[in-house]
């Protein structure tokens, strides 16, 4: 059953993002009835997970695999030195479920298969697309599809971010964007600083979609170039015979 | 004509040996501003096919399957190698 309402104690910790250009009440009470998966919770899905959390999402997914590594410390916020070589996701977890006691946080220890995001498409609000390369991208991309779930995608590489954010059945899918997968690059160069960007405006398109408030960029791919100085937004177009989500009306790949 | 040309994504330090602007002859049409770009391109460098295009904020495609399109004076030319990135 959804909550009918805040707590006193929540509208306390909440009372910076209700007002008027922010949060209604209502929108805020939405949040909290809502669920969202951020996968991975690296550079960019951890300052989205910590965002998503602290402003009240009342459950958040996270999953991500593998140990905490020294390179990962130039961008992954959630992690810290003193858990260098263990597990990410139930460290990440216990650090974000210390930022806000009124939310759930579960960890998945690994990143989902097919049959696992189909799963966990079907139990959220909203999917945060964040791993390092296009084929779980495509997966989670979908599912999203499938399940119907709007889905953003967040990407980097040096001091560059895309987003991209998607109304599965409305707007371009990823597929769409991208017939081909382009190839995968393990130890991609990246600074921090784009990554919590990308992964804050990530985090901003989720709380739109889930709250209501605001216009969510939906259809819209925005490029942030700090490397240059240059941002652009391409409205993106739907590909009648893309595979993932064209007019076969199902997901053929 | 003058156009804006704005490479970016992964390996968007290809951009630095580019023009912010290209001068091409009235009527060009994408494919003309492309192989302009691809002349100017270090000779070790090129662009991936998967980019994608758009004009003016017009989503076109990709470098290897796109529609094809007028430029017209003052248009902004947008090619982005896909990024991933975690």
């Amino acid at each position: 059953m959804p909550d009918t309402e805040l707590s006193p104690e929540e509208l306390t910790r909440y009372a910076r993002q209700i007002g008027p250009g922010v949060l209604s009440p209502e929108g805020q009470l939405r949040l909290k009835n809502s669920t969202a998966l951020v996968t991975r919770v690296g550079g960019m899905g951890g300052p989205a997970a910590l965002a998503l959390v602290m402003g009240g999402v009342g459950r958040v997914i996270i999953a991500h695999g593998g140990e905490l590594i020294s390179p990962d410390l130039n961008r992954q916020v959630l992690g810290c030195e003193t858990v260098l070589g263990q597990p990410r996701a139930p460290h990440f977890a216990e650090y974000l479920r210390s930022m806000n006691q009124y939310v759930t946080v579960e960890a998945i220890d690994h990143e989902p298969d097919d049959d696992e995001a189909r799963e966990l498409a079907r139990r959220v609000d909203v999917i945060l697309s964040c791993p390092p390369g296009f084929e779980e991208r495509m997966r989670l991309n979908r599912a999203a599809v499938e399940a119907g779930v709007p889905m953003i995608d967040a990407a980097q590489w040096g001091a560059t971010g895309t987003l991209m954010v998607i109304d599965p059945g409305r707007t371009a899918c990823l597929r769409c964007v991208y017939p081909e997968d382009p190839p995968f690059e393990a130890m991609f160069p990246v600074l921090g600083g784009i990554s919590a960007a990308m992964g804050a405006l990530a985090s901003l398109e989720a709380v739109k979609i889930l709250s209501g408030m605001g216009r969510p960029m939906f259809g819209q791919l925005w490029m942030i170039d700090s490397y240059q100085g240059r941002t652009s937004i391409v409205e993106l177009q739907r590909d009648p015979n893309c595979p993932c989500c064209g007019s076969q009306g199902a997901v053929q790949e | 004509m003058k156009i804006r040309l704005m490479i970016s994504g992964r390996n968007y330090d290809v951009a630095d040996a580019l023009p912010e602007e290209l001068a091409l002859p009235d009527g060009a049409s994408i494919d003309d501003a492309l192989q302009h770009v691809a002349g100017l391109l270090p000779r070790d460098r090129q662009l991936p096919d998967s980019c994608l295009l758009a004009v003016s904020g017009t989503h076109l495609g990709t470098l290897r399957n796109h529609k094809p399109h007028a430029l017209r004076d003052g248009d902004e030319l947008v090619v982005i190698a896909p990024v991933a990135g975690g």
